[in-house]
């Protein structure tokens, strides 16, 4: 029996009269990695961004109904904390640019003024880098600034930057979208292994990568979630006609 | 028939070489034009600096730097006063500007479309085009009557006014051109909004809100109009910011309409000192610019 | 494809399903006409009719290393999803059964070839040959149609049809044995019909493994290695009878 990370019931989400996301009743499943499909404008990263409380950066956002992340209602928690349990990776690297490879991975506890000794620090440096598959390409230049690092390294950066973390969920917002086919194999492989320790909700316009990759797909279409099953399901007999025209190209 | 042809060619080529010769001749006219302006702005600037080097180039000497002005008929005396007046204004006013231009800069580049946004950028450009004389008076009016007499604060006030314009329109500039993406990426770390500003947004946009700062404090030290009011002037070393202060402009001003030589020649080697600081300025901030921007 | 709304524009891999289907019913049509062929020859004893359904088998032959080939790319390109992906498989299937089909047409028109004496049509009349050959001929051609249209209720009444087959099967050995004892001059084309009417049985299989093929790719429905009965209810439920 898997346990429930993430419930949302009659979840509902505007940008001020706009209605965006419609009775979203969804269970995530922990340590599953689940794709987030959609023709644009469907949702989709509207859902995600509004896991972490981000939409609220756009004026008059609002919602209704209810989200809880392991059992707490997301919508009651300080954003802030809730932040730190949930990890976001964007569609373009965003490293800091100011600090170093080694500073951008402790950036969260840092720039929240959580005191480390120097020995912990390197721990999680290290470990978090390694769950990227980053540690080997830059064990050496980690006082190097983040940015002369190639697109894929600085992706697999931010991702260690999230991980460092320890969130109960990874959201991927299109992680892989601005990146060469090879930086995006590599992220596919470290998505796969991350998902033993860590619930992935990864967001993608590209089905095929959905289908490689996760186990579990969401499909949306105008703000409604049309069908969410096995990824297998899903691509060799949708229930949803819907559903099923997207995944033959279609329409989207 | 093919000769014909040939010759239609021909004819056609002749035309089209003779019109390719004319456009590079157009081409090559108005490259020299716009390179002869560029040559006759700069021009001008090169012959003041020439100048102003010549006649004050024979008042530079250690005694210069180091000594205060003698009385009349004395020769010798220096501008050491006017230098560590300087000095002193200009940090008092910085450390009155910098905090409310870069916070006010930080505001308008945030909630750029409120109504206070809207006030506050109109208040700026205003402020920005009111004369310097007008701003002595006001704070002669303000600042220098309630306090009961000329001071070295009163100075910096007014110069801090003058600063504030370029100093919130340059944080303002730098921080727009930052991507959205960092601060959502320093957000989605839990990271609360007044620390992704201070610790993220602006650190990053440092290298233009320095250079903002570099090139207003460039402006205002020679700003005489506005010390005519509030600083006043000292004959003597002074480090008191409560009493009158001389400036480098003011002893310019002040040597500079006397009748007598002695102090002209030490205007000259004053204007000459304040123009190579103005230099040193703004070639440290085009250092700064290139050495810290941050590339996106 | 049918299963494409008629708004929908056709997308390149909607193409190339198209002309696999139509490759796939060309391929079905050959056959029964291999079928056919065969059967004319067994009544008339036409020996070169009997040769040239063995010619044809060449052709198809070719076309199912054609269809093989265009499912393998048809894969490899476009990598199909869902109803897709199953069609293709579904295809890939039935190219095998029609195939085989194929092979048990050219199996009776050799018998016909390598016969001295011909057929008695009284056996062929008390065996009810004929009537099975029929019946086999219509199977197929529904399986063809229902895959034409896409109609996936007359694929299921294929099952239904079987039963005559099996029928005839059943008691082929034993009219054939008691045949053979009247006439034991007649023993050899005795056992050859019976051998007709065991490669009948087959064409009337393989024409069901078509069937659930089609029925598997529309509904997603696997029906194979179901008990026959539940499979005949489903046809008669729909059927209304």
């Amino acid at each position: 029996m898997e346990s429930t990370i993430l419930k949302t019931r009659n979840f509902n989400a505007f940008y001020g009269e706009n209605h965006v996301l419609k009775n979203i009743n969804i269970d995530i499943d922990k340590n599953s990695v689940w794709a987030i499909m959609g023709p644009s404008g469907c949702g989709k990263t509207t859902f995600i961004r509004c896991i972490n409380r981000m939409h609220e950066l756009t004026p008059n956002a609002h919602v209704q109904g209810s989200m809880q992340l392991a059992e707490e209602e997301v919508y009651e928690m300080n954003p802030v904390l809730l932040r730190r349990k949930v990890g976001m990776v964007f569609q373009r690297p965003n490293p800091f640019p100011t600090m170093s490879i080694y500073e951008n991975v402790i950036a969260g506890y840092s720039l929240n003024g959580i005191k480390l000794n120097r020995k912990e620090k390197d721990e999680i440096v290290e470990t978090s880098l390694q769950r990227a598959a980053l540690w080997n390409e830059v064990k050496d230049t980690l006082h190097k600034k983040g940015s002369f690092l190639s697109g894929g390294q600085q992706q697999r950066l931010c991702i260690a930057r999230a991980l460092s973390m320890n969130p109960e969920i990874l959201l991927l917002d299109e992680a892989t979208s601005a990146l060469d086919p090879i930086s995006t194999a590599k992220i596919e492989e470290l998505i796969y292994e991350l998902s033993t320790q860590f619930t992935i909700m990864m967001v993608t316009h590209n089905m095929q990568q959905a289908a490689r990759v996760s186990n579990k797909t969401a499909f949306f279409y105008l703000g409604e979630l049309i069908e969410a099953d096995a990824t297998k399901t899903i691509f060799t007999n949708p229930k949803n006609e819907k559903t099923q025209d997207y995944i033959r190209g279609h329409f989207g | 028939m093919k000769q014909q042809q040939i010759n239609k060619e021909s004819e056609t080529t002749g035309a089209m070489l003779r019109h390719i010769r004319i456009r590079n001749r157009k081409n090559y006219l108005f490259k020299a034009l716009i390179i002869g302006a560029t040559v006759m702005c700069t021009l001008p600037l090169l012959f003041i600096l020439f100048y102003i080097f010549r006649q004050g180039i024979t008042a530079i000497n250690w005694q210069f730097f180091t000594s205060l002005p003698k009385p009349v008929g004395e020769t010798g005396g220096g501008i050491s006063n006017a230098i560590v007046g300087s000095i002193l204004i200009l940090l008092l006013s910085c450390v009155m500007a910098i905090p409310f231009g870069v916070g006010i800069g930080i505001y308008l580049s945030e909630s750029p479309k409120s109504r206070l946004s809207y006030y506050g950028r109109l208040s700026v450009d205003v402020l920005q085009g009111i004369p310097s004389i007008v701003i002595g008076i006001i704070i002669y009016q303000w600042v220098v009557r309630p306090m009961g007499g000329f001071s070295a604060f009163s100075g910096s006030v007014a110069l801090a006014l003058m600063m504030l314009p370029s100093i919130v329109k340059s944080t303002e500039e730098t921080l727009k051109l930052l991507p959205e993406s960092l601060k959502e990426a320093s957000l989605a770390l839990g990271v609360p909004y007044y620390k992704t500003i201070m610790k993220v947004i602006v650190p990053t946009g440092l290298s233009g809100i320095l250079t903002g700062v570099i090139l207003s404090i460039s402006r205002v030290i020679g700003e005489t109009a506005p010390l005519l009011f509030t600083a006043f002037g000292n004959p003597f070393m002074s480090t008191d910011i409560f009493k009158p202060i001389s400036s480098l402009p003011l002893i310019i001003f002040n040597y500079a309409t006397s009748p007598y030589h002695d102090w002209h020649q030490l205007a000259w080697g004053a204007s000459l000192i304040l123009i190579v600081i103005i230099l040193i300025l703004n070639i440290i901030s085009k250092i700064v610019q290139r050495k810290w921007k941050v590339q996106f | 494809m049918a299963l494409t709304k008629w708004n929908q524009k056709l997308t390149p891999l909607d193409n190339e399903l198209q002309q696999l289907k139509q490759e796939i019913i060309s391929m079905g049509h050959l056959v029964l006409t291999q079928l056919q062929k065969a059967q004319e020859a067994l009544e008339d004893m036409d020996r070169d009719l009997a040769r040239e359904v063995i010619l044809t088998e060449k052709r198809v032959n070719a076309f199912e290393l054609k269809i093989d080939r265009d499912c393998e790319n048809i894969l490899a390109l476009f990598a199909p999803v869902a109803i897709d992906l199953r069609f293709v498989l579904a295809m890939l299937k039935i190219n095998t059964n029609l195939e085989r089909t194929g092979d048990i047409a050219e199996g009776i028109a050799k018998f016909i070839v390598d016969t001295k004496d011909g057929f008695d049509s009284a056996l062929l009349e008390l065996t009810r040959t004929t009537e099975m050959y029929l019946q086999a001929n219509e199977m197929v051609l529904d399986v063809m149609n229902a895959l034409e249209r896409e109609d996936t209720l007359l694929a299921r009444k294929v099952f239904k049809k079987d039963d005559l087959l099996d029928e005839i099967n059943k008691n082929a050995a034993s009219l054939a044995g008691k045949y053979i004892k009247e006439n034991p001059e007649k023993t050899e084309s005795a056992l050859y019909i019976l051998s007709v009417i065991r490669k009948l049985e087959r064409v009337g299989d393989q024409a069901k493994n078509m069937a659930e093929e089609i029925i598997f790719y529309s509904e997603a429905m696997i029906l194979k290695h179901e008990k026959k009965s539940r499979k005949k209810n489903e046809g008669e439920k729909e059927d209304g009878n």
